[in-house]
């Protein structure tokens, strides 16, 4: 969006003192709000922006800054988190990409029809499904209609500037802003930037706080939230409207006070080379850049090519836009998202819209590039200027796509697994006087039963996903149906072209498994009721992470409390390992992780791990476990179990503790000892509870074998810290804890009617 | 992140060599845990506050798991112009292998021209690698980094910063030991002399040698990669109907030097290794143990092992035991996937490399080979 004719030479002739840094997109986002000193930052970690919670977090550590921040358990409460706290009057951030912005969404139009300013940071990425963690603006469009400010950069200079930008505007319209740009090659690339060397002049420019407090003013009662009908909701609206008017005055003020101050100059639209052009293609994000090298070249060979961006989407300056195309005679706007089925991803839409408003003729060509992180080479850039030359060319197509290989079909690797061959060696389930036991599950024995899953999968060495999974299914006759949600366990096996299942398996994001599951298995009852599927039995069994059990866990609680026919198995290894391990509900207290650093003002993860087991009892739910692979047969006996009360009460729930060498910070080959002592110190017993009734399944006391808590933490790199002196109290509260957990569960195995 | 930039303490590097764009262009090819990801930030670091250049750095997205190919792509132009690409280095001035093993997998001189320097982290000398690459044309430098780090008790990657300051032309040395002290020095004080030890010797251990284009290999273009299955014949929403087919990937690269050697002799049958494999690299078949009927241990399938050793842990007989690769390139009681329908499929050299994509978060995780 930077006019880019004079960008380079006035980098620092500001007059503010600045230094060069070579940063990241996500970097400058977090030292920006770190300069700022935002109040609070709620989050939820996904990629491509996790990394400017994780940066705040590690600045935080060292006391850079005092925000306080605030790890929600989805990015629906990561919006809640927020919006409460911008009714409060202070300053408020978020970061967030993908589905996680779709996820928040509903809370966008509340944060701006209530008019609170806050800034959200969008690293902009593919929505699902398929999921892709690469790079396009699907995400970001889906934010047009709801109300905020959106800016967007196009270099990791500009991350840096528009977020400094974004924070005055919001707090003079009133209004959120977001501030967007492209998922990786801005977030994840480094490049030399400048900083303003004293966080002074940011704060002087910004200008202290002065937000209403709101409903945190007792003298002053307000209601903030009326249930509003007609007449009056259309005038709530329009003021709204009016707020984006004006925010057409007040950015360009904005950026022209940042200009004096930076020496960058931001604008509603950039352009390079497009006066006299008679070929002029807009694009948004690093793609403008790409494109400008591509300008060059063309016009070395003699052709009026330019091209243009636009750097604030809403509100849309299609004045600006329109003045700029005036003496182009094709225009041609490349899309890295689509509006199915009307034509044009929506830059087209609105550029073309804009050009008519204007009374212009021009030929405008739409095309889609670029989804999923394609690749944007220079002589893409190139070929779509080329494009415009082309009288015959159509007006709308997709550029990248390719028809595909005639005739290929893979050739099978496997032959599909008869129920006969996953049922051999039978496990025999007897139920008396309401208690289940479980014969024929051994180690030995259940090495005929076919693997359901594939090598070659591409998970960690030494991971425990695969062998917890294993375990699991060896312990589960006949036919089988496994949904996973997101996680590393499902992205480590489906990568496409390639699976690495054998059985029938599906994917949901992962607030929505269980309930997923639930839909899947009620239609294979309804359908064979029908005569439209055989007759015949299948265990449908929903596999999650710990992650996926904290945004997820009111799908799966709701799923139990129904008693749909099926398993729940969540592989617990304590931290959202696929995004880089960021601290879940369930990483042990005081373990230090990307979201909780160590550091002069902190000593890792503030609150103690999610007791899940205990929470899914809640729900009266038949069966309750907890496994381990150290203790392998007591593994299979119990997904034999959770088999036969699924199949004859309702909805089974399977726990185990999953090794993460890469992100416990341990060596690959001890982790079956790591698990062992998690249950020897009792940090993970084994028990489970069935139909209410609580047993232990092994009592390291009664074995002579418990250990101290800080034998099991010691082990690992995340959680050794400590085991240093200084940590000595927050250890001890640790092994209270432990000890108030395992008393009590105890006391439930060994009474009767617990 | 708050250091303070030193661009002009050294007046601005001259780079000897650019492309269209006035860029200098370097792409390391590596795999997960070697440290080229820290390699390539250091570089761009290098350029942008020490060489008085604009920089840039980034990696091929989604591959920081142990045991991946990894890409870290690093770009430096005069400081008057700036660099608008993003996208991976296409003919790189100067190609970094981290390890001699990446020829075997990969296509890894794709885009590499006559201008090309070639650094292979190899204790072989450049003729008999430029033959492995099928280099058409360029420069080759061995550098036996593993075991000069090993030596100076330094990182692979500081061996190989050090290498790159020579092979480029244009780094001089003190600029990177002043790097060095700078970012790693800070942080882990106690491991600088031997940092900057490996650094040194990385700088002056190189043998170069240029080869004309002779007509004995072809250039390698640099290719996008593209799938069998595109929209007109793949499957609609993305379905995959091609169950199990992760069996077809050679994870083998993922293994660091080691891997479980298995003495059937002692083995007892009890499948314990069995089930603490994560990468189902077991064979078992049904046959007679003690006189009964039972599963028995025929062998390891290498092509899908990671060399994670969680059955040499686990074994109670001493019947898995830990081996270097190096010495056992060919196990004789190798045993392909017994369930396969066809033994010859080909397989697809892969690694293990899931989209992760955070930034390798604990340090201790890489002390054996990387980040330190």
């Amino acid at each position: 969006m930077e006019n880019a004719e004079n960008a380079q030479k006035s980098k620092k002739t500001g007059q503010a003192e600045q230094k060069l840094l070579f940063e990241s997109g996500n970097e400058l986002a977090a030292y920006a709000a770190m300069q700022i000193n935002y109040h609070v930052m709620g989050y939820y970690p996904i990629t491509p922006s996790t990394q400017i919670a994780e940066y705040l977090d590690r600045m935080g550590a060292d006391g850079a800054h005092s925000i306080a921040m605030i790890p929600a358990e989805g990015e629906h409460s990561a919006a809640g988190i927020c919006y409460g706290a911008s009714a409060g009057g202070g300053r408020v951030f978020n970061a967030t990409s993908a589905n996680g912005l779709l996820y928040a969404l509903e809370q966008l139009p509340v944060q701006s029809g209530t008019r609170l300013p806050m800034v959200l940071n969008v690293a902009c990425r593919t929505v699902s499904g398929p999921l892709s963690i690469k790079g396009d603006h699907s995400d970001v469009m889906y934010t047009l209609n709801a109300g905020w400010i959106i800016l967007f950069a196009s270099s990791p200079q500009e991350v840096y500037d528009c977020n400094i930008c974004a924070l005055k505007i919001a707090e003079r319209v009133k209004l959120p802003v977001i501030v967007a740009f492209d998922g990786f090659f801005t977030s994840h690339q480094k490049q030399n930037c400048y900083v303003f060397a004293d966080h002074g002049t940011v704060r002087d420019f910004i200008g202290p706080c002065n937000g209403d407090p709101g409903v945190l003013d007792p003298t002053r009662p307000v209601t903030v939230g009326s249930y509003m009908n007609e007449p009056d909701l259309i005038n709530n609206k329009y003021q709204l409207h009016l707020a984006m008017e004006e925010a057409r005055s007040v950015i360009p003020e904005v950026f022209a006070r940042y200009g004096e101050l930076s020496g960058r100059c931001l604008s509603p639209v950039g352009s390079y080379r497009a006066e006299d052009a008679e070929v002029l293609l807009f694009v948004l994000g690093s793609a403008y850049r790409t494109a400008r090298s591509a300008v060059d070249r063309l016009r070395r060979e003699g052709k009026r090519v330019g091209v243009c961006t636009v750097g604030v989407l809403r509100p849309f300056p299609a004045q600006e836009i329109a003045a700029l195309c005036q003496n182009a005679r094709t225009v041609l706007v490349a899309d890295r998202q689509d509006s199915y089925g009307a034509g044009g991803g929506n830059l087209s839409l609105e550029i073309r819209s804009a050009l008519q408003q204007a009374g212009l003729t021009t030929r405008v060509l739409s095309r889609i590039y670029g989804l999923s992180g394609l690749d944007f080479f220079e002589q893409d850039a190139v070929d779509l200027l080329e494009t415009c030359f082309d009288p015959t060319a159509k007006a709308f197509d997709y550029v990248g796509v390719y028809p595909g290989e005639e005739g290929f079909t893979p050739e099978p690797c496997f032959a599909p697994i008869t129920e006969a061959e996953a049922s051999r060696v039978p496990i025999v389930c007897k139920e008396e006087g309401g208690r289940v036991t479980v014969t024929g599950a051994t180690v030995r024995d259940t090495l005929s039963r076919p693997k359901r899953l594939a090598p070659g999968h591409s998970a960690c060495p030494g991971c425990g996903i695969p062998v917890n999974l294993n375990l699991l299914l060896r312990g589960i006759e006949g036919n089988v149906v496994l949904l996973f949600q997101t996680g590393c366990g499902m992205v480590v096996t489906t990568g496409y072209p390639k699976t690495a299942f054998r059985v029938p398996y599906l994917h949901n994001l992962f607030q929505n498994g269980a309930a997923t599951l639930a839909g899947l298995s009620q239609m294979f009852r309804k359908r064979q009721e029908r005569g439209e599927l055989p007759p015949g039995e299948i265990t449908f069994i929903m596999v999650s992470g710990d992650g996926g059990m904290d945004i997820g866990m009111g799908s799966a609680l709701a799923t139990a409390l129904r008693g749909d026919r099926l398993i729940l198995f969540e592989y617990d290894n304590g931290g959202y390992m696929n995004t880089g391990y960021q601290l879940s509900y369930s990483t042990p207290r005081g373990a230090k992780s990307a979201t909780s650093h160590l550091g002069e003002r902190q000593w890792g993860k503030t609150f103690y791990h999610k007791d899940m087991p205990q929470i899914m009892a809640a729900t009266g739910m038949p069966y309750v476990a907890t496994a381990a692979e150290s203790d392998p047969s007591d593994f299979i006996r119990k997904a034999a179990k959770a088999q036969y009360y699924a199949r004859h009460y309702g909805t089974a729930y399977i726990k185990c503790l999953s090794a993460c060498p890469l992100n416990w910070g341990d060596q690959p080959n001890t982790e079956r000892r790591v698990i062992e002592a998690a249950v020897n110190s009792c940090y993970f017993p084994l028990y489970k509870v069935e139909q209410g009734h609580t047993a232990l399944s092994y009592d390291p006391e009664a074995k002579g074998k418990k250990i101290p808590i800080a034998d099991f933490l010691g082990m690992m790199g995340r959680t050794k810290h400590l085991c240093d002196a200084r940590y000595e109290e927050i250890m001890a509260e640790i092994q209270a804890e432990i000890n108030r957990r395992w008393e009590r569960l105890k006391i439930q195995s060994a009474h009767p009617d617990l | 992140m708050n250091r303070n930039a030193k661009a002009g303490k050294l007046c601005s590097a001259e780079l000897p060599l650019v492309n269209e764009n006035g860029c200098y262009e370097m792409r390391l090819e590596s795999i997960g845990g070697l440290g080229a990801n820290l390699c390539g930030k250091l570089l761009g670091e290098l350029g942008a506050l020490y060489l008085g250049l604009s920089a840039a750095a980034f990696s091929g997205y989604g591959s920081e798991k142990r045991g991946s190919p990894v890409k870290s792509y690093v770009r430096y132009c005069a400081p008057d112009r700036e660099i608008l690409q993003s996208s991976p280095v296409e003919h790189p001035h100067l190609l970094v292998l981290f390890h001699r093993a990446l020829i075997r997998a990969y296509p890894v001189t794709a885009g590499a021209d006559e201008n090309c320097t070639v650094i292979v982290n190899t204790d072989a000398a450049p003729e008999e690698i430029r033959e492995e690459l099928r280099l058409r044309a360029g420069t080759v430098c061995c550098i036996h980094a593993q075991e000069l780090a090993l030596q100076t008790g330094s990182r692979l990657n500081m061996v190989m910063l050090g290498a790159v300051a020579k092979a480029s032309g244009f780094i001089p040395l003190e600029a990177v030991r002043e790097l060095v002290a700078d970012t790693l020095g800070q942080k882990y004080p106690a491991m600088l002399e031997s940092n900057l030890a490996g650094v040194e010797q990385g700088y002056h251990s190189l043998h170069a040698q240029s080869f004309a284009p002779d007509g004995r290999f072809e250039a390698i273009p640099y290719g996008r990669a593209y799938s069998r299955w595109g929209y007109a014949n793949a499957p609609l929403g993305g379905a995959n109907p091609w169950f199990g087919s992760t069996v077809t990937n050679d994870l083998s690269p993922s293994r660091e030097g080691y891997l479980p050697l298995f003495l059937p002799e002692k083995c007892i049958h009890c499948g314990l290794c069995d089930s603490t494999c994560p990468d189902l690299v077991f064979q078992f078949t049904p046959g007679q143990w003690r006189g009964r009927p039972a599963m028995l241990n025929r062998g390891l399938d290498y092509d899908h092992c990671k060399g994670c050793l969680r059955c040499v842990d686990v074994c109670p007989t001493g019947a898995l035991v830990t081996g270097k690769e190096r010495e056992h390139p060919a196990p004789q009681w190798f045993v392909r996937n017994v369930d396969l329908l066809t033994k010859e499929s080909p397989l697809d050299p892969a690694g293990a490399d899931g989209a992760i994509t955070g930034e390798s978060y604990l340090d201790e995780k890489r002390v054996d080979g990387g980040l330190m």
